[in-house]
Formats: structure tokens, sequence, C-alpha cells
């Protein structure tokens, strides 16, 4: 039933308390939080932790969602905080090194180069700072705008720009000397 | 690496990476609707408000409606006339030199201060058992309708008056009491005994 219904609609519905319209903007939104989440954290418990908690949060304060503003950048900014929140945690609370899975790594088996170069991106991506990774997460993984982006970071754009651009330039700069290590 | 390659890797890393861990979020919508079935979203203390009065019915709405309007007519009306009334801001500037006065007079007992508002008033003077009964003039120098003058009496109790263009004021709403005089009333007004207000 609700899933023809456009956005607005459903976030009415769900202001009335109709957590079905709630589940079905659920259902739309889910992906591209996780892959915020994910993005951010570099861990998928967390991601998936912090994307459910981002929704329940999202729902109980709904009426301070103003229908003129995009809802994605608003949820976005929901979530993005809630990252930060439990990155923090982590610093006092670390975790276990990440599964082979998420790190990559050099594994022999996976020796077609598109493959390499992706796993040092996610090698790079989890070693470069959080200032520089949650704005490239948001303009290459949620392909959010500059202005979107610092909204949700509270940044102004001027600095998202740097932090993309100096992030990026961390990134090259990582992959060369992983591919230098690997041919040696 | 150029510019457009590293960009292009970085989506499809991070678009490889969710679709890869995808699994995770299989039912997330249906857990949280579980979660929150029976649970409304909160409201902002407007919407409340708002909420609160539409379930009303209609005669109470009605009622409401007039008593807030009231409210608000008479808060303006108090507030108009605070603001045009000589008397009734005379009243405030004059508590307010007072009790400037009263921390002015603290290290020498025996100072008394008369106040008296008089907007437009040609001449003010006070008049007691001090002098007795003679005017002693009463000056407004920023001219705000407020008359004062500061007398320096020894300790005792003295009975006072106002002549405001020659009508006679006798009470004064900060003396320490009042007593019946000629059909009248006069003030009175205590300095250097404990307990008096100078």
């Amino acid at each position: 039933m609700y899933h023809v219904q456009d956005e607005a609609s459903l976030l009415r519905a769900s202001l009335d308390g109709e957590v079905e319209a709630w589940g079905e903007i659920v259902n739309r939104y889910k992906e591209a939080v996780f892959g915020l989440c994910l993005g951010f954290l570099r861990n998928h418990a967390d991601a998936e932790d912090i994307s459910h908690d981002t929704f329940i949060r999202a729902y109980e304060n709904l009426y301070r969602y103003r229908v003129e503003k995009r809802f994605s950048t608003w949820i976005f900014t929901i979530a993005s905080n809630l990252c930060r929140n439990r990155l923090r945690y982590r610093r006092h609370h670390p975790i276990a090194p990440l599964p082979a899975q998420m790190e990559g790594g050099c594994n022999p088996a996976t020796t077609i180069a598109q493959e390499d170069r992706q796993a040092q991106i996610r090698q790079g991506l989890s070693r470069l700072p959080y200032r520089y990774r949650t704005p490239i997460t948001l303009r290459y993984y949620n392909d959010l705008s500059y202005h979107q982006i610092a909204r949700i970071l509270s940044l102004p754009e001027g600095t998202v720009k740097t932090h993309i651009y100096r992030g990026k330039a961390l990134l090259r700069q990582e992959i060369g000397e992983m591919e230098v290590i690997n041919h040696a | 690496m150029h510019e457009d390659k590293l960009e292009k890797l970085l989506r499809d890393t991070l678009q490889q990476e969710v679709s890869k861990e995808r699994h995770y979020l299989d039912g997330l919508e249906k857990k949280i609707v579980a979660e929150l079935t029976g649970q409304l979203p909160k409201r902002g203390w407007l919407q409340t408000l708002t909420q609160l009065f539409a379930q009303m019915q209609r005669s109470r709405r009605r009622q409401l409606t007039v008593i807030g309007i009231t409210a608000v007519i008479f808060l303006f009306l108090g507030i108009f006339v605070s603001e045009r009334v000589p008397l009734v801001r005379g009243l405030f500037s004059v508590y307010d030199k007072q009790q400037k006065a009263t921390i002015a007079t603290n290290s020498d007992e025996g100072q008394l201060l008369f106040v008296m508002p008089a907007p437009g008033a040609q001449t003010v003077a006070v008049v007691g058992s001090f002098n007795n009964w003679k005017p002693i003039l009463l000056t407004d120098e920023d001219k705000d309708g407020i008359w004062l003058t500061n007398l320096s009496l020894p300790p005792g109790r003295y009975e006072y008056a106002f002549v405001v263009d020659g009508r006679w004021w006798g009470q004064d709403p900060l003396a320490d009491e009042y007593v019946r005089s000629f059909g009248g009333y006069n003030s009175v007004r205590y300095v250097g005994y404990a307990g008096d207000k100078i």
C-alpha cells in the first residue's frame, strides 16, 4: 500500500503514528544510510547498529523535520552525528581488527588488478582520518553536493572541498606506496 | 593516479562494499516497524498544544479563546497604563530613586530624602514639623516629573506633607505612617531610630 506513495505523504502518515509508512521510508533509505555509516565507521557491525538507531531516532524526532528541507539531508545528519558518537565511544572501547573481507588485503587469489586497487582503496579509507573520510563517503557513495555535505557535517563548504581534496591526495599517496611495496 | 580514475575507483569501491554487506539490511524495516508499533513520534510543545486544542469540545474551545483574548487585552492595557499614566510611571521612578537614596545615606544617618511625583507641576514644596511648616522647595533637575530634596535632620519623628502648586498632598507613599490632621492626612517619617526606613 505504502510503496506507491510519495515521500511527503509517507512522512505525514508517519507523523500521525502510522509505523508502516515509516517502514517504507526505512526501506527507501536503509541502503544509503548504511553505506554512509559503513564509509564513516569502516565496520559493518557498528554500521548496522547505527543505521538502526538512525531510523528509530529520526522517527521519534520526526516533528523536528521541516518539509521544505530535503529529507535525505536531515536523516544523513542524524546518521552522521550518531556515527561521530560511536567513533568517540570506540576510542575508549576499541574492537578487534576488521575481518579480511572488509580490509581487503593482498590475497593471492584475488590478483585481478581492479580488485587489488579496490582493496587498496578500502585499506586507505580505513587509515584516512575521520574528517577526510566522512566527506569523501558522502560525496562518492551518497552522491551529495558540497553544499549538502557542508550542511550535514556543519562545516563551511570551502572546508568540505579542502577535506575531500586532502583525503584524495592522501589516498593517492597510500595507493602509490602500496604499489611500490607490491612490485618490490 | 588520474583524478577521474581515483573518483571512479572510490565510487566503485564504496558501492561494492555496501553491496557485499547488503544482507545485513534484510528485514531492517520490519524490525523497526515491530519496535515502533504503538509508539507515536514525539511532539513539540506547539504541536501538543494545537492537538489538545483541537481535541477540546467546541464550547470549551470558545471559552478558552475568550479567556485568552481577555488576558492579552488586559496585559496590553496594563503596559499602556504603566507607560502613559504619570502617577504609575512616577511611582516606579520614586521607588527607584528612594532605593538609590537609601544606599547613598547608609553612611550618613539623618539624611532624609523627600520625593514627589508631579509631572507638569510648577512648584512642589515639602512642609513639616522639622521647620515649623515652612515650605522647602523640591527640585526637578532632569525634568522627568519627579521632584526631590534631601534634608539633614537630627533623629526624631517628623510629620510632613507636600504642597503641589498650592494643593496639600499629605499621603506620601514612602512614609512610615500617616496621621489624621485637620480633616486630612499628614505623613510621618522617623530618622535615626532603630528600625526606621532611612
